[in-house]
């Protein structure tokens, strides 16, 4: 089925609905999401959305500036790192305008709290910069946005599986996707396209992520020939529950929560002994690895540390950490009134993506050249605005921020340009991906999807997770491959053709499985250790060699073809050491 | 019926939202449509109502006096009294009205055709109304100077 | 532990009438029995189909009918439910494929009651002020995620197709007690028809359904309560 929209946004977070409400009433707009637009990964996000208001304490945007820049380990583009602090103050009174619900202060004005890495007067100590709508901030951005997106008549495909990107004649032209309730194929030709459809946590066996979240729209970008840049850069959240990774929100150890490991040891002291348990999220997972590899773990096999919030009191748990104990409770039968709740490092967040610059268009090599028509925002772009690590609730000022811009960029676009013709054969890529799939019920196709993925997901966690060395990454590299290798062989026992979930199960895998090549090719080649990437073997930053972006290019048959690297932009804050 | 979604007041824009008393700087609402509304205050007005009722006819009629005692003299005696027959009175309007609107309710809960419904809902009311007319016709014409009948 | 999960199971490219399968499998007892029925989709029936994203509770997705309550798939452990588990989709919800249920009535139903901030003064430079107070009101009802669960257990939105159903309610409740909107009579306009508020039984069925506790029946009853009392 054929359909022509001026602008076409896939995904339906905060980074989609965001562009998607910059554009209705300038342009016509249809937001394709594979859920609905309510269950988007965005409602996942906890703790709150920072902007330097100053409603509760001194505070200027400069200082979230370098707040970001130094937590991104000085791998952030400065430029860009300026238009997150900066918008992020209008933005969050635009959230507030629209009615999301905010906690207040007395005077009745937006509640703001801390949160890790945030700093005032350049790191001299903790500010109050979080506004939040108690533990659930994300589910409330998602939610006022997905209204006003009612509101304003917003045309939504939900349910609908994003195929390709078609690029025509230098220009990109629309994307095909897979109605999932009847299984038809549809064609959405467009003057702009713009990826906002998360990220790819799932490549990992514990994590935060969705099920959803499979790197879709990289993979997407990746093979119609757009570089994936930073990919090796993955946050790993260092308070996942055990076993299943959901998360404990960094509220937990900003209300007072400490780390212990087997002898009870408070071992955050022990390595950052002014910040503790509150230093950034890639060192306290690294505290936690190294804790479990000298064997001070927790439990039969030793592989989990504890959360303790007992010493608390009843009162502040009930009243500051809901939601944590809840999960702590329902999923694990811990009850945090009494013992320590057990945590693992869990994957959560990608700092890389699609590159893009500050107004959401996206790059396509080292000099900055745009790929017309092709924007793409939140988890899925890399500005790069969180260079290394990001630092919380930075994601969700990046989704507000550069979601709008991206979108306002793309309705001056629709203003200027006329349709460019669709190619020949637009469906063509699409439907030898589906063919192939399809041709999984066929017989001697007879491995399982499930099997590769487990085992994609326990390699990626052994070898690709808070600290990784080149003999680990090489096994990874070898195995990956193996597993593309078996990937070609997949079976598929549903050849039903609506609703068919098994289908879209082996397409996620297929994407996961590059995902997770490219993040490992990435992390092999930086020979340095930088925020979220620890190298074992080389544990220094190196700014003369590393002070750049990757850029990994894909060849035909699905393997990093070369990675390029692109310079950092620098501006108000010379790299230095991260110290906390 | 589909549930419609009117179209924002025209006067809303210019006439500044009242303040309410459920939340101090709330707009008041205005329902359009009552019926609803008092059917269900009704219900809940009728249903308290009928317990004093129903009571004080129960512990009447079937406590304090039994069936063998209640005949044609025991009802010319009550109804001699206004007060008992107001309360007959008003106990029948309550107990035929307060089960018309819970049946009306399970209508509309199982019946979905219009046709059906409406079909359904005159019903109700015509035997309704009906027995509310007769009942009340006994209760307000009965003459209890009438001699008694002979006793057998 | 041995688990028995028996699920109904229907195709709408092969099946007249839905019917039930029955699986053995093995699970920890601190498995979700969203983490059970993928161990079925993933080693033993591939055309097992149900929603899922999330996997814990926050994106609304696997509502569904377990052991006759209708609970998040992600929210309830194995070792909590049983050894013999069954699994339905919801009822009230037309069934798409399995336990997948045709969720665009109740999205119809959501979007009548206009779920967005309606404000017809400028808004202010800064952000509109309101009270700690005045936000806690309406506090319970924002935790909504639309997942259907109160919609689906409740008797007279089984029976009645019509009726808006408590989700929709709870969203407008959201709206009506927000001191900020300006919006409340055109949504009391639509939650006073004949199918609004006013078919709610207080049977407490979405209470109990509700997997982020929001108190349903009560705000409902504090929806027909406002009507009354400014009238």
């Amino acid at each position: 089925m054929y359909h022509k929209y001026d602008a076409v946004v896939v995904g339906a977070g905060g980074a989609g609905l965001m562009a998607a409400l910059q554009l209705v009433g300038k342009a016509n707009v249809a937001v394709i999401t594979k859920l609905y637009p309510s269950r988007s990964h965005t409602g996942a996000a906890q703790g709150g959305i920072c902007a330097a208001l100053g409603n509760t304490e001194e505070d200027h945007w400069e200082w979230h500036m370098f707040d970001t820049v130094k937590g991104g380990d000085y791998l952030t583009d400065q430029d860009a790192a300026e238009v997150l602090a900066r918008d992020a103050v209008e933005r969050i009174i635009e959230l507030e305008h629209m009615g999301l619900p905010f906690n207040r202060t007395p005077e009745g004005k937006i509640d703001q709290r801390r949160f890790g890495g945030h700093t005032r007067n350049y790191g001299e100590g903790p500010v109050r910069r979080a506004c939040y709508a108690a533990d659930r901030t994300g589910h409330m951005i998602l939610q006022t946005l997905y209204q006003q997106g009612i509101k304003n008549k917003v045309t939504f495909f939900n349910e609908f599986h994003l195929m390709d990107l078609i690029i025509n004649n230098g220009r990109c032209v629309g994307v095909t996707a897979l109605d999932i309730k009847t299984g038809e194929l549809h064609t959405f030709h467009s003057k702009t396209t713009i990826f906002a459809t998360g990220g790819y946590g799932r490549c990992w066996q514990v994590t935060s992520n969705a099920h959803a979240c499979s790197g879709d729209g990289t993979v997407t970008a990746y093979r119609a020939g757009v570089p994936l840049m930073d990919m090796e850069m993955y946050q790993f959240h260092p308070t996942g529950l055990y076993r299943i990774g959901i998360l404990l929100s960094e509220a937990a150890r900003g209300e007072g929560g400490i780390l212990r490991n087997s002898e009870g040891e408070r071992f955050c002291e022990r390595y950052a002994p002014t910040l503790k348990d509150l230093a950034p999220r890639d060192m306290v997972s690294r505290f936690i690895y190294q804790e479990i590899r000298e064997g001070r773990g927790v439990g039969p096999n030793k592989d989990y540390v504890l959360l303790h919030v007992d010493h608390l009191g009843k009162e502040v748990i009930d009243s500051k950490l809901p939601d944590i104990t809840d999960f702590a409770r329902t999923y694990l039968h811990v009850e945090p009134y009494h013992e320590g709740v057990p945590i693992q490092p869990t994957a959560h967040y990608a700092m890389g993506g699609i590159p893009t610059d500050i107004e959401g268009r996206v790059i396509i090599d080292e000099k900055g050249t745009v790929l017309p028509g092709f924007y793409a925002a939140g988890e899925v772009a890399c500005v790069s605005v969180h260079g290394a690590n990001r630092l919380g609730t930075n994601s969700l000022v990046d989704l507000v921020v550069f979601g709008r811009r991206a979108g306002q960029h793309a309705a001056r676009f629709i203003k200027e340009n006329d349709y460019e013709e669709l190619p020949t054969t637009p469906e063509k890529r699409s439907n030898d991906l589906l063919r192939f799939v399809e041709g999984g019920a066929q017989s001697g196709r007879k491995e399982s999807a499930a099997t590769i993925r487990k085992e994609m997901q326990e390699c990626m966690m052994t070898n690709v997770s808070v600290v990784r060395n080149e003999k680990q990454l090489l096994t990874a590299m070898k195995k990956l491959q193996e597993l593309r290798e078996r990937f070609t062989k997949v079976g598929l026992t549903d050849n039903s053709t609506k609703f068919n979930t098994e289908k879209l199960e082996v397409l996620e895998l297929g994407s996961l499985l590059e995902m997770a090549e490219v993040t490992t090719k990435g992390a092999l080649e930086r020979k340095e250790s930088r925020g979220a990437h620890y190298r074992e073997d080389y544990t220094s930053r190196d700014d003369k060699k590393f002070l750049a972006h990757t850029l990994a290019y894909r060849s035909p048959e699905g393997s990093v073809k070369e990675l390029r690297y692109k310079p950092v932009t620098l501006g108000r804050f010379e790299p230095k050491e991260r110290k906390y | 019926m589909a549930i419609q979604t009117p179209e924002r007041p025209k006067t809303a824009l210019k006439e500044p939202t009242k303040r309410s008393r459920w939340t101090r700087t709330g707009a008041r609402p205005r329902p359009t449509n009552a019926f609803e509304l008092y059917s269900w205050y009704f219900f809940r007005v009728s249903g308290i109502l009928l317990l004093v009722f129903a009571l004080t006819h129960l512990v009447v009629m079937h406590l304090i006096n039994n069936v063998e005692v209640i005949n044609y003299d025991f009802v010319r005696q009550r109804w001699a009294s206004p007060l008992w027959r107001t309360f007959d009175l008003l106990l029948l309007f309550l107990a035929l009205t307060h089960g018309m609107n819970g049946v009306r309710t399970l209508i509309y809960d199982y019946v979905q055709s219009k046709g059906w419904r409406v079909f359904n809902i005159s019903v109700l009311y015509i035997v309704g109304i009906f027995f509310l007319l007769i009942g009340a016709q006994v209760i307000i014409t009965f003459n209890p100077n009438l001699p008694s009948l002979p006793a057998k | 532990m041995q688990v028995t999960l028996k699920i109904l199971r229907f195709d709408p490219e092969k099946d007249k009438k839905a019917h039930f399968k029955s699986y053995e499998i093995e699970a920890d007892p601190l498995d979700r029995i969203l983490d059970a029925l993928n161990t079925v989709k993933w080693y033993k029936d591939g055309t097992l189909t149900f929603r899922r994203s999330c996997a814990h509770g926050v994106c609304g997705s696997d509502a569904m009918r377990i052991n006759g309550r209708n609970r998040l798939a992600c929210k309830e452990l194995v070792g909590d439910i049983g050894k013999k588990i069954t699994i339905e989709p919801m009822l009230g919800f037309r069934i798409l494929k399995d336990l997948v249920v045709d969720m665009e009535p109740f999205f119809e139903k959501y979007r009548s009651i206009k779920p967005y901030l309606i404000n017809y003064e400028d808004p202010p430079a800064t952000e509109r002020f309101q009270s700690a107070e005045d936000r806690e009101i309406f506090d319970e009802t924002t935790k909504c995620i639309l997942c259907g669960a109160c919609s689906g257990s409740c008797p007279p939105f089984w029976s009645n197709s019509e009726f808006i159903g408590p989700a929709a309610i709870v969203n407008a409740h959201r709206f009506i007690f927000d001191s900020r909107d300006q919006g409340s009579d055109e949504r009391i306009a639509v939650l006073s028809q004949s199918e609004g508020v006013f078919r709610c039984r207080t049977v407490y069925n979405c209470t109990d359904a509700c997997p982020r506790e929001i108190p349903v029946t009560k705000a409902i009853e504090q929806i027909k309560r406002v009507m009354l009392y400014n009238r």
